[in-house]
C-alpha cells in the first residue's frame, strides 16, 4: 500500500489509460478517479506534517501578487520550486533538528561536534568541482601509469629517468620510485585518489541527489498563471479546454493529473533516478574491484601433455583476504594439447583436454578449453594462455622411441623458438656431434646436420624418415605443453553486478524527465513546462503536441474547466 | 575473387559519392543555396551509408567473420557510423548541426581508410585465437559507435569555441562569415535578406543574436549526442571487460588500451558533470559554463584520437593485434 500511496499513477495509469482511449465521454469520471488518487497521498502528507504551511502557501500562489509577509513570501518561493506539498527536507530538518537538540542534554557536546565534523566532511566531499579535480587527477595519473614502462627493476628507472638529465628538467628516478609510479595501479597515490572518489560518490549521492529524487517525486499543481509563465518553456493556447490538453499528452505517455482547472503532466521519472543508479553502480564496481584485489588466488603453469597437477600447488593468495577452499585439493590432468592452424599455416585456436580429479581419484569434470572458453569448477576458472613444445618423440634407426625435450631457445611473444639435439656417435667424446632440431610450432621440424646445414624439414604426422649422415630419424610425435592460468576471484558477481546496473542506469540517464503544468484561465489555457536534459526536443515535442489541441469555434460563456 | 571485385567498386563508389556530396556543401557555401541540391545531399548520405555497409557485409560474407579485426575495418566501420549517426540525426527531423560534422568526418576516415598507408592491411585478416569471440561483435561495434558519436560531439564543442573565441577578435572581420555560414544553411538565406534591409543599423544585433541562437544550438546538441556516445562507449567498454574475463583471465588487466579508454570514459564523466548547474539563469554564467565544457569536450577530441589511434600505432599492450597470434599475460 505504501509503494501505491507513493507512486499511484504508476499503478493506475494503463488502465485509466486504455479507458480514455475508449471513449473520449467518460474522461470526467476519470479524470475525478484520478484526483481521489492522486489526492489521496497529497493529503495524507499536509495532515501528517504541516497543514497550514502549506494551505498559506496555496493561497499564496493564488495570488502571487499580494503582499503577503516576508516570511510566508520565503516559504512560497521554496515550495514552488520544489514542489507544493512539504518536502521532507523540511521533515529532516526539523528531525535532525531535534537529534541536534536532544542529544546533547544525554551525551554532551562532543557528540554534536562530531556530527558537526561530518557534515562538514561530507558538505566537502560532494563538492562538484572537488569531483570534477579528483576526476581529472585520476585521469592523468592512469595517462602518466600507460607512459611510465611498469612492474620493471629499479635498474631500469635509474637509467630512464637519470639525475643528471632529468624529463622536463624535474623527473628523475627518486620521483617515479618514491610515489610508486613504476606500479602506478597499485601506487598508494592513485588507490587513494580512487578511495576519495568513492567518497565524493557517496557523499554527493547521499546530500545531493537523494534529495533531489525526494523532490522530484513528489507531483504538485501550480495553481499561479505567473510562475507557469516562468518556466523555461511557456506558451498560452486561446480557445482551448485543459481535458483536450490532457488527453493529448496523455498520448503522448505523459502520466497526467487533472484537478479542477489544474493540470500536471511528467514523463520520464526514470531519468531522475538514474544518475543515482550509477553512482551506486560505480560504487558496486569499485568494492567489486576491492574484493578481488583482497581475496583472489592466481596461479599460471606450464604442463606438459599427459602430466598433472594439485590446483592448490599452482596457486599463489593475492590479498589479505585469500583463503584457500576445498577445491584447490583437486587434481587437474592434461589430457591432451593441440592447436588448429589456418591453411596459411598460422595458428588459428589452441585446445587443452582437460580432466579434473578428487584426491581419491574420482573424474569430477572433463572438457576441452580453449582461448575465450576457460573452465568453471567450484570458484576456480582455468585459462588457456600460453603454450611451449614440451618433448620431441623420434625413432633413431628403428630404435626407440626416444623424447627429446625441448628447450625454448626464444621465447619473445609468439615468435618462438623451440631446439633439441641428438647426438651422433660416442657421447662421452670432448666434442659431441650430433642432429640439430629446430621448431617454431608443433607442425614442422627442422632438421641440421652435423656441420650445422639444413638438411631437411618433416612434420610429426607424416612419419616420413630422414636420413642425416647414415642415420634414420623417423619424429613420431611432437609433445606440446598447455599454459594453463588459474585464478580465484570472488569479487567477479559483485563487478558484474555493478557492470550490469551501471549499463541499465547510464541507458536510462539519456532520457530527461518532462514536467508540464497548465492551468485553465477563462477559454485560455496557460502551459509552462521543464525538463532536465532534453531541452530543446522537449520544446519542440510540446509545440507539435499543442497544435494538436483542438480549438474550441464557439465561445461557451458557460465553460468551466 | 568476386567478393574482392565487389569489395573495391564499393569502396569507389562510397568514396566518390561522398566527395560528390562534400563539393555540393561547399558549393552550396560558397557560391548560394539551391534547393534541389539540398535533397540530393541527403540521398546522397543515404547512398554512402548503404555502399559502406554493402562493403562490411560483403568483407563478412568472404571472410567468415565479423569485419572488425584490424584498423582498416575500423576505420570503415567509423564512417559507417558517422554516416548512421547522421542519417538519426536527419530523421529526427530537429535542426541541428550534426551534417556538417558527419560528411566531412566521413570522406576523412574513408579517404584516410582507402589511401596508401594502409594498404596491406586491406586484405582480410585471420582473426587470432584471442579475438574469436561472439563479445568481438558486440565490444568493438560498441566502442567504435562511442568513438563515432564523441567525435561528433566534440567536433561540435569545438565549433562553439572556435565561434565564441573568434567573435572576441575579430567581429568585424569579412572571413567571419565563411565561419559562420556553414552552420546557417537553413537561415543563411532569411539573413541576406535581412542583410540589405538592415544593412546599416541592427545588422550587428541581429548577427550577435543568431551567434547566440548558434552557439546555444552547438552546445545543445554536442551535449546530447555525447551523453548518446557516453552511453554507448560506457557499454563497450563493459563488455570489453566481461570479454577480458574470458579470454585474458581477469576483467581489467590496466592494458594501454583499456586504460585510454577509461580516460576518455572519465574525461566525458567530466564534461557530463560541468553540465549538471547549467540552470542557472543569467546568459554570462550559462556562456561561461558552456564553454568550460566545450574546453573539456575538446580535451576529449584529442583523447579520443590518442585512445584509438595512439595506441594503436605504438603497438603496445594486449591490443595491439596484427601481428601476434596468442596473447600473453
Amino acid at each position: 500500500m505504501s509503494s501505491l500511496l507513493l507512486n499511484p499513477n504508476r499503478a493506475f495509469s494503463p488502465l485509466s489509460r486504455q479507458v480514455l482511449k475508449a471513449s473520449f465521454s467518460s474522461l470526467c469520471s476519470i479524470s475525478n478517479a484520478r484526483i481521489l488518487l492522486g489526492s489521496r497521498p497529497t493529503a495524507h502528507r499536509v495532515v501528517g506534517f504541516k497543514p497550514r504551511a502549506s494551505r498559506d502557501s496555496f493561497d499564496a500562489e493564488a495570488l502571487p501578487e499580494s503582499n503577503t509577509k516576508k516570511k510566508s513570501r520565503n516559504n512560497n518561493k521554496k515550495i514552488i520550486l520544489f514542489g507544493s506539498t512539504p518536502p521532507p527536507l523540511s521533515e529532516e530538518r526539523g528531525g535532525s533538528a531535534g537529534n541536534s537538540s536532544g542529544k546533547p542534554a544525554a551525551e554532551g557536546s562532543s557528540w554534536v561536534f562530531l556530527q558537526r565534523a561530518f557534515k562538514r566532511v561530507l558538505a566537502v566531499l560532494s563538492n562538484l568541482p572537488l569531483a570534477i579535480g579528483e576526476m581529472f587527477t585520476i585521469a592523468a595519473l592512469m595517462a602518466l601509469g600507460t607512459v611510465i614502462d611498469q612492474g620493471e627493476a629499479p635498474d631500469y628507472y635509474f637509467q630512464k629517468y637519470p639525475e643528471e638529465n632529468p624529463v622536463f628538467g624535474f623527473v628523475t628516478w627518486r620521483w617515479v620510485l618514491a610515489l610508486g609510479f613504476d606500479h602506478m595501479f597499485t601506487s598508494p597515490v592513485f588507490l587513494g585518489m580512487l578511495i576519495l572518489l568513492a567518497a565524493s560518490l557517496m557523499a554527493c549521492t547521499y546530500t545531493t541527489q537523494i534529495p533531489l529524487v525526494k523532490v522530484a517525486r513528489r507531483w504538485s499543481f501550480i495553481h499561479s498563471a505567473e510562475t507557469i509563465r516562468k518556466q523555461d518553456f511557456a506558451d498560452s493556447l486561446p480557445q482551448a479546454s485543459i481535458q483536450d490538453l490532457g488527453i493529448i499528452l496523455m498520448g503522448a505517455g505523459y502520466e497526467i493529473f487533472l484537478k479542477g482547472p489544474s493540470l500536471y503532466a511528467f514523463k520520464g521519472m526514470a531519468g531522475r533516478f538514474a544518475p543515482i543508479g550509477v553512482h551506486l553502480a560505480m560504487l558496486l564496481i569499485m568494492a567489486g574491484g576491492t574484493l578481488s584485489a583482497a581475496g583472489s588466488f592466481r596461479g599460471s603453469v606450464t604442463v606438459p601433455q599427459g602430466l598433472n597437477f594439485v590446483v592448490g600447488d599452482v596457486m599463489n593468495p593475492n590479498g589479505v583476504l585469500s583463503f584457500p577452499s576445498q577445491e584447490f585439493d583437486t587434481e587437474v590432468h592434461v589430457n591432451r594439447f593441440y592447436m588448429d592452424y589456418y591453411d596459411s599455416g598460422e595458428v588459428s585456436q589452441f585446445y587443452t583436454d582437460i580432466s579434473l580429479y578428487s584426491l581419491d581419484g574420482k573424474e569430477l569434470m572433463r572438457k576441452t578449453i580453449r582461448v575465450n572458453d576457460p573452465l568453471r569448477y567450484g570458484g576456480i576458472t582455468i585459462y588457456q594462455t600460453d603454450w611451449g613444445f614440451s618433448a620431441l618423440q623420434i625413432t633413431k634407426n628403428g630404435e626407440g622411441p626416444f623424447n627429446l625435450a625441448m628447450a625454448p631457445l626464444q621465447l619473445n611473444g609468439d615468435k618462438k623458438l623451440f631446439g633439441t639435439f641428438l647426438p651422433t656417435g660416442d657421447a662421452d667424446s670432448p666434442n659431441v656431434k650430433g642432429i640439430s632440431m629446430l621448431a617454431r610450432d608443433l607442425q614442422s621440424i627442422v632438421l641440421y646436420d652435423q656441420e650445422g646445414k639444413f638438411a631437411g624439414v618433416r612434420r610429426p604426422s607424416s612419419k616420413l624418415p630422414i636420413d642425416i649422415d647414415g642415420t634414420r630419424i623417423v619424429i613420431e610425435d611432437a609433445i606440446g605443453s598447455s599454459g594453463l592460468d588459474l585464478k580465484t576471484d570472488p569479487g567477479v558477481p559483485l563487478v558484474y553486478a555493478g557492470f550490469g546496473a551501471l549499463m541499465l542506469t547510464t541507458c536510462i540517464s539519456y532520457f530527461s524527465h518532462s514536467q508540464i503544468w497548465a492551468l485553465q484561465d477563462g477559454t485560455t489555457v496557460i502551459i509552462g513546462g521543464k525538463t532536465n536534459r532534453a531541452m530543446l526536443e522537449f520544446r519542440d515535442e510540446v509545440n507539435r503536441l499543442l497544435d494538436e489541441v483542438p480549438e474550441l469555434v464557439t465561445i461557451d460563456k458557460n465553460f468551466n474547466g | 575473387m568476386i567478393f574482392t571485385t565487389l569489395e573495391h567498386i564499393l569502396t569507389h563508389i562510397s568514396f566518390s559519392i561522398i566527395s560528390i556530396v562534400i563539393t555540393i556543401h561547399l558549393m552550396i557555401l560558397l557560391v548560394r543555396e539551391i534547393v534541389g541540391l539540398r535533397d540530393s545531399l541527403e540521398k546522397g548520405m543515404i547512398a554512402t551509408f548503404f555502399s559502406i555497409t554493402g562493403l562490411l557485409v560483403s568483407r563478412w560474407i568472404s571472410s567468415g567473420h565479423f569485419p572488425l579485426s584490424n584498423l582498416y575495418e575500423s576505420l570503415i566501420f567509423l564512417s559507417c557510423s558517422f554516416s548512421i549517426i547522421h542519417m538519426i540525426s536527419k530523421m529526427g527531423n530537429h535542426k541541428n548541426d550534426l551534417s556538417t560534422i558527419t560528411a566531412p568526418s566521413t570522406i576523412f576516415t574513408q579517404g584516410f581508410a582507402t589511401s596508401g598507408f594502409l594498404t596491406e592491411m586491406h586484405q582480410s585478416a585471420i582473426l587470432v585465437p584471442a579475438l574469436q569471440s561472439q563479445w568481438l561483435m558486440m565490444h568493438v561495434s560498441m566502442m567504435l559507435l562511442s568513438y563515432a558519436a564523441l567525435l561528433c560531439g566534440s567536433l561540435l564543442s569545438v565549433a562553439l569555441l572556435v565561434i565564441t573565441f573568434r567573435k572576441n577578435i575579430d567581429i568585424f572581420c569579412k572571413g567571419n562569415n565563411f565561419l559562420i555560414k556553414p552552420f546557417f544553411f537553413g537561415e543563411i538565406q532569411y539573413l541576406n535578406e535581412k542583410r540589405s534591409v538592415f544593412k546599416n543599423t541592427s545588422f550587428l544585433s541581429f548577427r550577435n543574436y543568431y551567434k547566440y541562437q548558434l552557439t546555444q544550438r552547438l552546445d545543445y546538441w554536442s551535449y546530447r549526442v555525447i551523453s548518446l556516445g557516453f552511453t554507448f562507449l560506457t557499454i563497450g567498454i563493459l563488455c570489453g571487460a566481461v570479454w577480458a574475463n574470458e579470454a585474458w583471465g581477469s576483467y581489467w588487466n590496466w592494458d594501454p588500451k583499456e586504460t585510454w579508454a577509461f580516460i576518455t570514459w572519465t574525461i566525458f564523466a567530466i564534461y557530463l558533470h560541468t553540465r549538471t548547474r547549467i540552470h542557472i539563469r543569467s546568459r554570462t554564467n550559462q556562456s561561461l559554463q558552456s564553454m568550460n565544457s566545450a574546453l573539456v569536450a575538446s580535451i576529449g577530441f584529442l583523447i579520443i584520437w590518442v585512445c584509438y589511434f595512439g595506441i594503436n600505432l605504438l603497438g603496445i599492450g594486449l591490443h595491439s593485434y596484427g601481428s601476434f597470434t596468442l596473447t600473453s599475460t
